[in-house]
């Protein structure tokens, strides 16, 4: 996914995005202080959002063009938080990921059984299938979330603050999880995070909405430490 | 697993509906024999008054029973679907109260907008359209449930206070055809009505197989639906125009009938503790014939000693229900 001089926001720019190239096996980071607009950002790149100006283009397609169903295929995205449903099983939850995918009435073939499976195994939470989701506790349902844009098999996933509801070791968790996927599964993950530390440990590169102007900054990993993240965005 | 259990519970559900017709059949107040209701159908004598019963009164009313559930708990569970609310219906979110009014000003005034039986009819279904329609541009604005449901509620009011109004204003023999026709009945319909009315149900239900998919990504919220690429704007109109034709439809020929449609999916999503509509769409549709039927077996029980209304009835048993519904889910 390639971005250049896109502008962003709801009618006037919020922010804008000079030139970032975001490379599949690659987590990145999104980091920015509350209503900065990271959530506009990771919208407006799966097309929820119409940008103002500027171009985002996937291959050598624009991705203004996509369908709804080609735009289901190509991006996941997870909320900050899945509150469960009543009487809805874990099992039945995931495999709604599959919706892109199936026929008319949603059923599910032998295939779409079989990455369902694969899904809860890659995220060891194979225990979970059989349970109601109202029933897990909020790091489970998490897990689960992903789970489910895993069975969605898109090239990119977005994640809005994974960890925000999250106790330290279910954070350190979700976030190892995400790291395996991008590298194994060769995908392109992107999640938006308040816990610094954490993102500069678990990513490949930071992307900084800096917290005077409105230009988005991108840094490696080994170009900046706590502190600069620190300066940049928060001031 | 669970999938093969949950379709042994739909076939034990379709077993209880030929048993309540059975009932249904001997609670009548006539008694008739078994041999009469073979014989009205296989050899019928127009001058036999049973023969006349059975096919002019007794089978329409057990037909419309089964009808008459089954359209409005299909419409109340693609309601809480929509909503995502356990307690939307068409009753609550005010679809009926559209109907009602609109039906009111029809009897009431003359007005109709075609002429004969159809107009009835017609009042209706655009009644429930109407107020549907006003539902769904208020839920773009509010997302909380509980505000919507009060909307709901205020519709209600506001559509009733117009009709007292014209109830003050209309004479005697309008007056009295919208008040027994308010009371909610199933002995009003005709058996010549019945092809049209099965037409339009059948299309209603048809329409809503063919949306268990969206209806089951729409259980995550609107956001999540759109980002499995479901276009909610088009499952959106097309569960608004399904839900106000069954609703519509039923309004019409039985009068208002509360709570069917709160009570019956929750129950099915009790009894079948899934959200999968493949599930619940055909549960709702047999457990809301069931329902009525049961309904209206009290009804015919109690006829000599104290004629009530059906929708009395349904509200008798189905208020508490729901209260224990709500109970149960703030206890959690």
């Amino acid at each position: 996914m390639k971005l250049t001089n896109l502008h962003i926001g709801y009618s006037t720019t919020l922010l804008e995005i000079q030139e970032l190239n975001l490379e599949a096996g690659k987590i990145y980071a999104l980091i920015g202080a509350n209503g900065r607009g990271k959530t506009t950002f990771m919208k407006t790149l799966i097309g929820q959002i119409p940008a103002i100006s500027g171009g985002i283009s996937i291959g050598n397609k624009a991705s203004s063009v996509l369908s709804p169903i080609e735009k289901s295929k190509l991006f996941g995205f997870v909320q900050s938080r899945f509150a469960g449903v009543p009487y809805m099983k874990a099992k039945e939850y995931v495999a709604l990921g599959r919706s892109p995918y199936t026929n008319a009435f949603g059923r599910l073939s032998t295939k779409d059984e079989d990455i369902v499976n694969q899904s809860f195994s890659t995220l060891e939470i194979e225990h979970l299938a059989d349970k109601f989701t109202e029933e897990l506790s909020d790091g489970e349902r998490q897990m689960l979330a992903i789970a489910k844009v895993l069975t969605q098999e898109t090239q990119y996933i977005f994640l809005d603050e994974p960890t925000a509801f999250l106790d330290y070791s279910n954070k350190k968790r979700v976030l190892e999880k995400l790291i395996e996927i991008a590298k194994n599964l060769n995908k392109v993950i992107i999640y938006s995070s308040h816990d610094l530390e954490l993102a500069l440990n678990y990513s490949d590169e930071m992307i900084c909405i800096p917290h005077q102007e409105n230009i988005m900054k991108c840094f490696l990993k080994k170009d900046i430490d706590f502190n600069g993240l620190v300066n940049i965005c928060f001031g | 697993m669970h999938i093969k259990k949950n379709r042994f519970l739909l076939l034990v559900l379709l077993v209880i509906l030929p048993i309540a017709f059975v009932c249904h059949f001997a609670a009548g107040e006539i008694s008739i024999s078994w041999s009469t209701f073979s014989d009205a159908w296989l050899h019928f004598d127009s001058s036999n008054s049973e023969h006349l019963i059975v096919r002019e009164f007794r089978f329409p009313r057990f037909v419309m029973a089964c009808l008459a559930g089954s359209a409005l708990s299909v419409s109340g569970l693609m309601m809480q679907t929509l909503f995502n609310n356990p307690l939307a219906g068409p009753y609550i979110l005010g679809i009926n109260s559209g109907s009602s009014l609109f039906v009111a000003i029809s009897l009431m005034t003359g007005f109709t907008f075609f002429q004969n039986d159809f107009g009835l009819v017609s009042s209706a279904l655009i009644g429930a359209l109407v107020f549907g329609f006003i539902i769904l541009g208020i839920s773009f604005k509010i997302k909380q449930g509980i505000s919507l449901l009060l909307i709901g509620l205020m519709l209600g009011s506001f559509s009733g206070a117009l009709i007292s109004i014209l109830q003050y204003l209309s004479e005697a023999n309008a007056l009295k055809m919208f008040t027994l026709w308010a009371m909610g009945s199933l002995q009003q319909v005709q058996t010549a009505q019945l092809p049209f009315i099965l037409l339009l149900f059948f299309l209603g239900m048809i329409a809503s197989f063919f949306i268990v998919k969206p209806l089951n990504a729409f259980v995550l919220g609107e956001t999540e639906a759109e980002l499995l690429g479901i276009s909610i704007r088009n499952i959106r109109l097309l569960i608004i125009l399904i839900t106000a034709v069954l609703t519509g439809l039923v309004t019409a020929f039985c009068g208002p009938i509360a709570f069917i449609g709160l009570a019956v999916p929750n129950l099915v999503k009790i009894i079948f503790k899934t959200q999968d509509h493949r599930i619940l769409l055909p549960a709702s549709l047999i457990l809301g014939a069931v329902f009525l039927v049961f309904c209206d077996i009290v009804v015919q029980l109690f006829a000599e000693t104290l004629p009530l209304p059906i929708n009395a009835v349904t509200s008798l048993i189905g208020a508490p229900m729901v209260i224990y519904f709500i109970v149960k889910r703030i206890a959690r």
